[in-house]
């Protein structure tokens, strides 16, 4: 009986941080190159999964070409953050907090045309209906969930191997690495962080997709979703990808085991309490490096 | 009515100038990015309520709620006093964060979402202060007070030791000054005041509940020490009453509330990022953001 459930919180904690460490993964990948934490980033998920909503469920595009145009709108609406906001802060060389109080005044902004656009009801867009379910080891999943952990998995993988073994990735983590020495190089640092925002709110907006296929939609859940996708890039290492999406399963796994011991209210209190714990005592996270992180 | 109208607008003014210039002295005094301000508000809205409820005096409730959210203050310097730049204000905006989730789920002290109805308006000295006029004119001197002390904190020798704290931190420890007590100090005032601004909000309003302490309050008292100016008074004061009044203008289009909200939040928003963008020293301020 415990190992049953022993099972089943595990996979919940896989489905959770799968989830989590798509949103980690694009806020890292635009926080390594730019060096500032752009908490904007949880809206480009919202605005993914409510134009899923808009061009399937309401447009009735097929899924497909639908999640194709929400990708393509989320990347552009990342380059125009960058180009329209945070590139003329940078220019005149604004302080990283200026820049995390804009990135917060964006989140206010999207949330709330969301929020007028939409209404404030809960949406669902159903792409997979009925309640068939596999079990596994006594635990219990449903196709869906099996696709998001997939899915999720690929794209990081496919996320590392464009960091690794693509020319322009390389670049990217050269600029994350060290951004004078790349400029000195010849790399053009404002094009490869414009490139990060592209890529990073593509990422939210395949998070988008993936969170408005399981779950049920609402104009406020961007601020949430970043809260624990930020955790988890703190926990992590906020500096590098690959440590980011290993600190949101760790996210993931704390906050489902720990409704073993706590009541389930508390799920959202046990992600503030590790954030808090890890800025305080190692805010440079488990696997992240101590570089340029304090001054 | 439109008397009752505009004194309502010019309660909340009190209450915003006296959170508005308190978050100054932390943040634009001392150099302390302190995200974490709403929090303190918080802590004494709710701490004022349930003494007003389990029947202690208002003046009683009143100096409580300032004190506990001081001590907040203070833990939170001496948890953050290692912490600086965009981890200080991460870490504040946390600190936020598990205070409201803590109002949420402490149900059996808060009664979370539900919030706690009821709450006494002041009786001071056998005095009942219940009408719009006379709370009007009670915040009214609170908060000219407030404005007070803190000008006086500011001009004083102290004051200029905390703006040395956020000039030249180093430089003031070479000199031999104690530079986390500089900031336990300052941090501790503006919590004070922030939580008795929430005792004076939580008589106004005899109900409260989280979602008056989440994020987007965050945001408002934030643009409004923004707007005014980094370490100003005078712009503060100047700000909350832009602040505040614009978006009341909106009112009179008669929209639907479901439209009204989301309005005023774009408005702060716009706000905010504007002046970020076009005059980011504020109307009134001489320092930059750092």
């Amino acid at each position: 009986m415990a190992f049953n459930i022993f099972v089943q919180l595990l996979v919940n904690s896989l489905i959770a941080g799968s989830i989590y460490a798509l949103v980690a993964s694009g806020f890292s990948l635009i926080y390594s190159t730019s060096r500032f934490m752009h908490f904007a980033h949880g809206v480009s998920v919202v605005i993914g999964a409510y134009m899923l909503f808009q061009m399937y469920s309401l447009l009735h595009i097929p899924f497909l070409i639908s999640c194709i145009l929400v990708l393509i709108i989320t990347g552009l609406f990342g380059y125009l953050m960058y180009k329209g906001i945070y590139s003329p802060l940078m220019k005149r060389k604004s302080s990283s907090i200026v820049l995390l109080i804009a990135s917060v005044g964006l989140l206010i902004l999207f949330e709330n045309l969301i929020l007028m656009a939409y209404g404030a009801d809960v949406k669902t867009i159903g792409y997979i209906k009925g309640v068939h379910v596999i079990k596994f080891l006594g635990a219990v999943i449903t196709p869906l969930q099996l696709v998001i952990i997939i899915a999720s998995v690929l794209l990081l993988v496919l996320l590392w191997l464009f960091m690794h073994k693509i020319r322009i990735g390389r670049d990217m983590r050269a600029v994350a690495d060290n951004p004078e020495l790349s400029e000195i190089m010849g790399l053009n640092s404002k094009k490869i962080m414009a490139l990060a925002f592209i890529l990073g709110t593509v990422m939210a907006g395949f998070a988008g997709i993936l969170i408005g296929m399981e779950q049920n939609l609402e104009p406020t859940m961007g601020m949430g979703l970043m809260i624990k996708g930020f955790t988890g890039a703190v926990i992590g290492g906020i500096t590098s990808v690959p440590a980011a999406v290993l600190g949101s399963y760790i996210i993931g796994g704390a906050e489902n085991f720990g409704v073993w011991f706590l009541p389930s209210g508390y799920k959202n209190a046990i992600t503030f309490l590790l954030l808090f714990l890890f800025l305080l005592f190692k805010p440079t996270g488990l696997f992240g490096l101590n570089k340029g992180v304090k001054k | 009515m439109i008397e009752s109208y505009l004194l309502h607008i010019g309660i909340l003014i009190a209450i915003y100038i006296i959170l508005g210039v308190s978050l100054n002295l932390a943040l634009g005094f001392t150099g302390l990015l302190n995200l974490g301000h709403v929090a303190f508000f918080g802590i004494g809205a709710y701490t004022s309520a349930l003494l007003l409820k389990a029947g202690v005096s208002f003046i009683m409730a009143f100096f409580i709620s300032g004190l506990i959210a001081a001590i907040f203050g203070f833990l939170l310097v001496l948890a953050t006093r290692k912490l600086k730049g965009d981890y200080l204000a991460l870490a504040t905006l946390g600190f936020s964060f598990v205070i409201y989730s803590l109002m949420l789920n402490l149900t059996e002290l808060t009664r979370g979402p539900l919030g706690i109805p009821g709450i006494p308006k002041p009786v001071i000295f056998g005095f009942k202060i219940s009408g719009l006029l006379p709370y009007f004119i009670f915040v009214t001197i609170l908060a000219v007070i407030t404005v007070f002390l803190i000008y006086k904190i500011v001009k004083s020798p102290f004051g200029r030791l905390l703006q040395g704290v956020r000039d030249d931190e180093i430089g003031l420890k070479v000199l031999g000054k104690d530079t986390f007590k500089l900031k336990a100090k300052s941090m501790m005032l503006s919590a004070f005041f922030a939580g008795i601004a929430g005792s004076l909000f939580a008589s106004y309003i005899t109900y409260i509940d989280p979602s008056s302490f989440s994020l987007a309050e965050i945001i408002l008292i934030f643009t409004i020490v923004i707007v005014g100016g980094i370490a100003s008074i005078k712009g503060t004061i100047v700000a909350t009453f832009i602040i505040i009044l614009i978006p009341e203008a909106l009112r009179f289009l008669y929209l639907p509330s479901t439209v009204l909200g989301p309005l005023r939040q774009i408005f702060y928003a716009l706000i905010l990022l504007g002046i970020l963008l076009y005059r980011p020293k504020g109307l009134f301020g001489r320092i930059d953001l750092e």
